[in-house]
């Protein structure tokens, strides 16, 4: 599991960097890996780090490989706060899993179907992507917020993270359920959407909710 | 569950209308019964039960009108009536109304009548909508399918509604078996067991809802469950959750909404043209558009001024006041009552300073009356188009602020028309906290009709800088109070989920049919209150009351607000009608007893006063006699301190008016 262990360090430097100084000593100390001092080594002679003095640069190969882990582990943590509301902790630990498992492709995915988030639960900023970039030549059919959809386009509802059972019995008692095609209207003063023949007027946080994909 | 259930014996059968919001049950139990309830194109129209009775062929039935909803399942107060209804009223046969357009959301309701073992007749309104836009499904088919008659019908017109009646003996529960999947299933067939026969609807209804979570059945539970099965019923709901969490009411409802996709889809759309999409549907796009949508409510304002400010109590009210009234009948009456009445206290209590003719009918009839009626009038146009639900969402985000959401601009502007309709209008509200807030905004700051065509007529005399502090303060006490209130008062807001009608053209017919059911009501309700407050205040002048009173007052009225003592007075009877008080202040202005300053602080100061009596009452009726107690210590003094601060203000800063 060297490749596991090389990436949690990468990981450390890049959040110790964050906080000051990536220094040697403070990597010691913070890092959960059992033989750190090996693991270090295997990664200067992999050329990913600059050991020379007492501060750990990244080199420009482990700047890249550093930033992608990063990137993927908070991804994940937005996913699993924002999506299924989990605790804390429940949420680190699975992030940790993912971080190290997310394909280049998955994890595009994940960050345009949450809306390219800019930070991570806990305010640090998540390293932009390709996909963050907004002049692109082409629009990938992926799924995004009802907020995002196109204003007139006909989208289908692919699932609903309702904040209460209240709100998503009254959706659904409206016909706003998974599945059904739903069009959005317009945006202010409220968002208005149609759905078969009704016509239905609702607040921003609930078309955050509502999750479509294009048809 | 309520007392309802033992109402009139007499009756050999029971018919109660049950749908969603604004599919026109309101219209259907007009055309049954030949009675008019309140028919507007916006949904929550109805909020309380309505009966009626009808014969046919010698068989009398009775109709019950209920609120709209959206499921069966209750989430706001109003479904909930609908529901102890249906629960309360054993052997009633059910007229399911349908919107043709939105079959779908219909269905879903029919499939819990049909849990619920009620016998039902389909009837599929607003054919004709369905058919201009293309989306009319085969509803020959649906018979077929549930096994219940199905008549197309378009009410607002007549048609089909008279077949109706003779559907009635036809009305069986509905075929309808929907598979919750095996988890629920076997839940299901556990509460039934625990569930007693002789319950008033279907087990397996009242199974799925205490599964779904449904808080609002314990009255019912408390009366016919003992604890211990009561017990057993949480352990297989627990058991439930635990094998599928807590979402079980949503679920049910996803299998719901699959059974009504597949029977849609068996049923198929009639052939049609291509849909039309006219200038009504793009009016309604610009009336809720961010750009649009403020001319056109400008436009709204700058008629509802032209038709009720300056026609209404301009043109009409000089009409009726001073040439009927003032030219006419008052001196002719005073002929006749010189001439035949010896006593001079009779003579004056029929048209003296507080005679009964002079003041009471003259204020109700001459000066209150014209500006209700072209404001009703008005007020049926916005309703019957379907501008309201806009407007609505124009507001939304103001209304956040003040702790609703824009829904409750509906039971705002309808206190435009009459302040007691709009505090029952607003149980549509979905919590406490929001119909307290709009409640208490009713209460303090929005003037009735008939008060504020009467304070448009003042302020017309008085001038523009005035008409724009008034409003200013009005408005600007609104939004305070309503921040305050949002910050003071326990409680969530409700989500902004509101469905918008299409824009239709008002019906005349409707049009004058409701407007001339509200004048009614209002010649009913104001007139005695009129008459019974001159006459008090005629006793209270002989025999020196109203003196001690004007005394007693002196303070508050001459001192803190600078205005003459006779003001008290015109309070006093603005407790009885808010609008008998403003049109007591018209009079004295008329009769030069006012100074422009004094105009606008006894204006202001009623406006915001105590709600009129009627008011009061609904107040205790819907929130208990404690918070309209609570609200009337606020607004009485508050309003005073108000008007208090403006004539200090205006005097010492030296506002020219």
């Amino acid at each position: 599991m060297t490749e596991y262990g090389q990436d949690e360090i990468l990981e450390l430097i890049w959040s110790l960097r964050e906080g000051g100084r990536p220094t040697r000593e403070a990597l010691l100390r913070s890092t959960e890996e059992e033989s750190p001092e090996s693991l270090l080594d295997e990664l200067e002679s992999g050329g990913f780090v600059d050991l020379a003095s007492d501060e750990i640069r990244l080199t420009k190969t482990g700047e890249e490989r550093a930033r992608g882990i990063i990137r993927r582990h908070r991804l994940a943590e937005v996913l699993l706060a924002n999506l299924f509301d989990l605790e804390d902790s429940q949420i680190e630990n699975s992030a940790c899993k993912f971080e190290h498992v997310l394909s280049e492709a998955v994890t595009e995915s994940v960050c345009t179907f949450l809306g390219h988030p800019p930070v991570c639960p806990h305010g640090k900023a998540i390293p932009r992507g390709e996909c963050c970039d907004k002049i692109r030549t082409e629009i990938l059919p992926l799924v995004t917020r009802l907020t995002d959809a196109g204003l007139g386009d006909t989208v289908r509802i692919v699932f609903i993270t309702p904040k209460s059972r209240k709100r998503l019995e009254k959706l659904s008692s409206l016909g706003i359920v998974p599945g059904s095609r739903i069009r959005l209207l317009q945006r202010n003063p409220s968002y208005v959407l149609q759905v078969g023949e009704t016509t239905v007027a609702v607040d921003r946080d609930i078309t955050d909710e509502i999750f479509v994909k294009r048809t | 569950m309520t007392n309802l259930s033992q109402v009139a014996p007499e009756f050999v059968e029971k018919v109660i209308l049950v749908g969603n919001p604004n599919v026109g049950k309101s219209v259907i139990f007009g055309r049954l019964t030949g009675r008019y309830v309140n028919v507007s194109n916006y949904p929550g129209t109805t909020v309380e039960i309505t009966r009626g009775e009808v014969r046919d062929r010698g068989r009398l039935i009775e109709v019950i009108d209920t609120p709209g909803v959206y499921s069966l399942h209750p989430m706001s107060e109003d479904e909930r009536v609908t529901r102890d209804i249906l629960m309360s009223e054993p052997g009633s046969a059910v007229l399911q109304v349908c919107d043709a357009k939105n079959l779908r959301r219909s269905l879903m309701i029919t499939a819990q009548l049909s849990e619920m073992g009620l016998p039902i007749v389909v009837v599929v309104n607003m054919v004709d909508e369905a058919r201009e836009r293309g989306v009319m499904p085969k509803i020959e088919k649906l018979s077929e399918e549930i096994g219940v008659p199905v008549l197309g019908t378009v009410a607002v017109r007549g048609k089909g509604t008279d077949r109706m009646l003779s559907l009635l003996p036809e009305a069986r529960p509905a075929c309808v078996r929907i598979d919750y999947g095996e988890l629920v299933e076997c839940a299901v067939s556990e509460m039934e067991k625990l569930i007693p026969d002789d319950s008033p609807i279907g087990q397996r209804a009242i199974a799925l809802m205490l599964l779904s979570g449904d808080d609002s059945l314990s009255a019912w539970l408390a009366t016919a469950i003992s604890e211990n099965r009561i017990r057993e019923m949480n352990d297989v709901r627990n058991g439930l959750v635990a094998r599928m969490g807590e979402n079980i009411a949503y679920h049910v409802n996803q299998k719901r909404i699959q059974w009504t996709e597949r029977l849609l889809v068996r049923m198929g759309i009639e052939a049609s043209g291509p849909p039309s999409n006219g200038m009504a549907q793009r009016f309604g796009r610009w009336a809720m558009d961010p750009v649009y949508g403020v001319p056109v409510l400008l436009a709204v304002l700058l008629i509802a001024y032209g038709f009720v400010g300056a026609f209404g109590a301009g043109t009409l009210v000089d009409l009726l006041q001073n040439r009927l009234f003032g030219d006419a009948l008052i001196p002719a009456v005073k002929r006749v009552a010189d001439a035949i009445i010896p006593w001079e206290i009779v003579r004056d209590f029929l048209i003296g300073d507080y005679g009964v003719i002079s003041m009471a009918l003259s204020y109700a009839v001459a000066i209150v009356l014209p500006i209700v009626g072209t404001f009703f009038f008005f007020f049926g146009v916005l309703e019957d188009s379907g501008y309201l639900p806009r407007l609505a969402v124009m507001v939304d985000r103001i209304f956040k602020r003040i702790g609703c959401n824009g829904k409750a601009v509906l039971p705002l502007v309808l206190g435009l028309g009459c302040d007691t309709m709009a505090t029952l209008t607003a149980r549509i509200l979905e919590t406490r906290k929001e119909r307290l807030i709009v409640t208490l905004l009713l209460a303090l700051g929005i003037p009735c009709s008939a008060q504020l065509g009467v304070i448009l007529g003042m302020l017309g005399g008085v001038g523009l800088t005035a008409s724009v502090i008034w409003f200013a303060i009005v408005v600007g006490t609104i939004v305070l109070v309503g921040f305050l209130a949002s910050k003071v008062l326990p409680g969530d807001s409700s989500d902004f989920i509101m469905e918008i009608p299409p824009i239709r053209f008002p019906q005349i017919g409707n049009l004058i049919v409701k407007t001339m059911a509200r004048i009614e009501w209002y010649l009913r309700e104001a007139v005695p209150l009129f008459v019974v407050g001159t006459v008090l205040l005629f006793v209270a002048d002989r025999t020196g009351a109203l003196a001690v009173i004007e005394r007693v007052s002196q303070p508050l009225i001459v001192r803190l607000l600078d205005l003459p003592p006779k003001t008290a007075g015109v309070f006093l009877i603005g407790f009885l009608r808010r609008d008998y008080g403003a049109a007591g202040l018209y009079r004295m202005a008329q009769g030069g007893m006012l100074t422009h300053v004094q105009v606008l602080v006894s204006l202001v100061t009623m406006t915001l006063f105590i709600p009129c009596l009627a008011n009061f009452l609904v107040i205790i009726k819907e929130h208990g006699l404690k918070v309209a107690i609570g609200m009337a210590l606020f607004i009485f003094p508050f309003a005073i301190l108000v008007g208090a601060v403006l004539n200090f203000a205006i005097r010492h800063l030296g506002i020219a008016l």
